[in-house]
């Protein structure tokens, strides 16, 4: 990861700046959602536990200290997914996020909340995202 | 498949709260298909979109929206292998792909 930073750095022009997306270490949430109630289910986990995200934060950290770049600002914000089913989310996740799976007890959980009678229901797993911008030094 | 993503434009707001793309000229590494690509492209001057992913490539130049055409050079590309062009970029953008 630190090689990559540090070949973006030759690629930007001395007044650049590059800008980073990538999700929080925390595991994104599963809620239920019940007409206007909202209810946790658990946690959606992912093979790796987050390390890879942690290992982008100290890259980053890396080039920082070596004075390639500059933090400028940076925030959070959440990325929220809906899914009409648990089977559309459990297909999703096969098909898109191969790396991610839902821990038996939140899966027991979250089908217990959507066998409920109401029928405005659905699956929210909500993910919180970093993002920032840094200047080239 | 009953699933959708970002409905909110969560993403997009963040982005654009960060950075002018205004005549930019913009690498982005880890574009996939593209779903990021398009969220800031329509400002940019020209975008070199990058990923390891040929089928995920194979995508997003068929998505591309016509008017979008050439500003936009996607390559199937790991940050490593990537070959620079004599000009440099104003800004490269991760995009979930550190």
């Amino acid at each position: 990861m630190v090689h990559a930073l540090e070949k973006i750095h030759r690629l930007i022009k001395p007044a650049g700046a590059l800008i980073d997306i990538h999700p929080s270490t925390e595991p994104p949430s599963i809620e239920i959602r019940l007409r206007d109630r909202f209810i946790a289910a658990g946690w959606l986990h992912e093979t790796d536990d987050g390390i890879e995200y942690e290992l982008a934060d100290q890259a980053l950290a890396t080039v920082m200290a070596s004075d390639l770049f500059a933090l400028e600002r940076s925030g959070t914000f959440g990325f929220l997914l809906y899914a009409d089913t648990l089977a559309d989310l459990q297909k999703y996740l096969t098909e898109e996020w191969k790396d991610a799976y839902i821990d038996d007890v939140t899966l027991m959980r979250a089908e217990e909340l959507m066998s409920s009678i109401e029928r405005d229901r659905e699956v929210i797993v909500h993910e919180t995202i970093r993002i920032a911008r840094f200047a080239r030094k | 498949m009953a699933v959708r993503i970002d409905p909110e434009d969560s993403e997009t707001k963040a982005l654009h709260e960060l950075a002018d793309f205004s005549g930019r000229r913009m690498l982005e590494i880890g574009c996939g298909d593209g779903r990021l690509t398009w969220r800031y492209a329509d400002r940019a001057a020209q975008i070199v979109a990058i990923d390891p992913d040929a089928d995920d490539i194979t995508t997003a130049i068929e998505d591309c929206p016509a008017h979008l055409r050439d500003r936009i050079e996607f390559r199937v590309s790991r940050i490593e292998d990537f070959e620079p062009p004599e000009e440099l970029f104003d800004l490269a953008l991760l995009s979930w792909s550190l």
